[in-house]
């Protein structure tokens, strides 16, 4: 009877100093205090790493907004042509359109590179197939599981800082080597709207034709040759225009990403928190009564 | 009359970009430095035939090659 009685409690005295490095098997059910404490330590780390993502996120957005209000005045700048000259896309039967998609390389920054895929994807279904340019390596991973065979051209290496014009100006020349003639070019981007909203929106770059039908045109008074390269530098202003302000778009939508992931990771800290301290509270309420059930018992005796 | 840099080949972008990059070289050390910033590119392209990627290539040594071929 005494040798039964007593075990448990001399189990129990064995095992307490060990006790706060390996919680003991009666917290069955419960996970114990280290995987908890593993826990609570990786999801430290994870808070600092968003955190950390955040700070550079948003020292980042004030330079790429600073470069979109300048980018957003070359681009409207270059379009006033068009406007005061009315060019419209000519309606054709034969059309061959074109879209750009600027996106790109990096995630981590919430939906903005799928929403311009969805946005890709629902013209195409909306007025048939579009030839592709793609601008970024995401949204080109995204389109070609769904688009592979429109698209033409994919470019990568964008969006490490702030984008330039040089490359714009190096992604417009190559899309005009293209072997195809577009009777129109639309360019996809996101357009800041404020630091939390973003809209997929398209920017109209208008062929040679176009330009040439256009009703006012012809009170520029400029030569036929030199259409060819105004189409080309308002395509590199036009580029520019997008590829800056979604870079804009970019890290603002970083920022917003890693700040929601910073405090999510502290909503989840304060809540381990409470059950490491609630667990290691049970753990040393169950040896403390297996040890006074012990000794009470033996006392007995 | 069309303009020599149009006979050598070169669009009217590259025509820009090499007249910056000449502007750019002529400033003076400390600006020069911060403004040549601005024109680096070092952007990768493929083609894509048939739903297909091909292999990617820097985008500044195709355009240049492109337009040498058409420069005849």
């Amino acid at each position: 009877m005494l040798s039964r009685a007593a075990r448990p409690a001399l189990r129990a005295a064995v095992a307490a100093p060990a006790r706060v490095a390996a919680a003991p098997s009666t917290a069955a059910g419960y996970a114990t205090l280290r995987e908890i404490e593993g826990r609570l330590k990786s999801i430290r780390n994870i808070e600092k790493i968003t955190n950390t993502m955040k700070v550079v996120a948003s020292t980042k957005l004030t330079r790429a907004q600073r470069a979109m209000d300048t980018s957003r005045n070359y681009g409207q700048t270059s379009n006033e042509v068009f406007e005061a000259a009315e060019t419209k896309v000519p309606e054709t039967e034969q059309k061959k359109s074109l879209v750009i998609v600027c996106s790109s390389d990096k995630g981590l920054c919430g939906g903005i590179h799928s929403g311009l895929s969805r946005r890709t994807r629902r013209l195409i279904a909306e007025e048939g197939d579009h030839d592709l340019v793609i601008v970024g390596e995401k949204a080109k991973a995204q389109l070609s599981r769904s688009n592979a065979n429109n698209i033409q051209l994919s470019f990568a290496g964008i969006g490490k800082d702030v984008p330039t014009f040089a490359d714009a100006q190096a992604i417009a020349d190559q899309i005009s080597l293209l072997p195809t003639e577009y009777t129109d070019v639309k360019i996809l981007y996101n357009k800041f709207i404020n630091a939390t909203s973003y809209e997929a929106t398209f920017i109209e770059a208008f062929s040679e034709e176009a330009i040439l039908a256009s009703p006012n045109f012809s009170a520029f008074e400029v030569e036929d040759e030199v259409i060819g390269n105004l189409r080309e530098y308002s395509l590199a202003n036009s580029l520019y225009w997008a590829l800056a302000e979604g870079h804009a778009c970019e890290q603002s939508a970083r920022r917003n990403a890693m700040d929601n992931a910073s405090k999510n990771a502290g909503e989840m800290i304060g809540k381990y928190q409470i059950l490491y301290n609630r667990t290691r509270q049970a753990v040393i309420t169950g040896e403390l009564v297996e040890i006074i059930t012990g000794a009470t018992a033996s006392a007995d005796m | 009359m069309t303009a020599v840099w149009k006979a050598a080949g070169l669009t009217y972008n590259r025509y820009l970009a090499i007249a910056a990059r000449a502007a750019r070289r002529s400033l003076k050390e400390d600006k020069r430095i911060i403004a040549e910033r601005r024109g680096e590119t070092d952007l990768k392209f493929s083609k894509w035939q048939n739903g297909k990627a091909g292999e990617a290539q820097n985008l500044e040594k195709a355009n240049t090659a492109a337009m040498a071929e058409s420069a005849s």
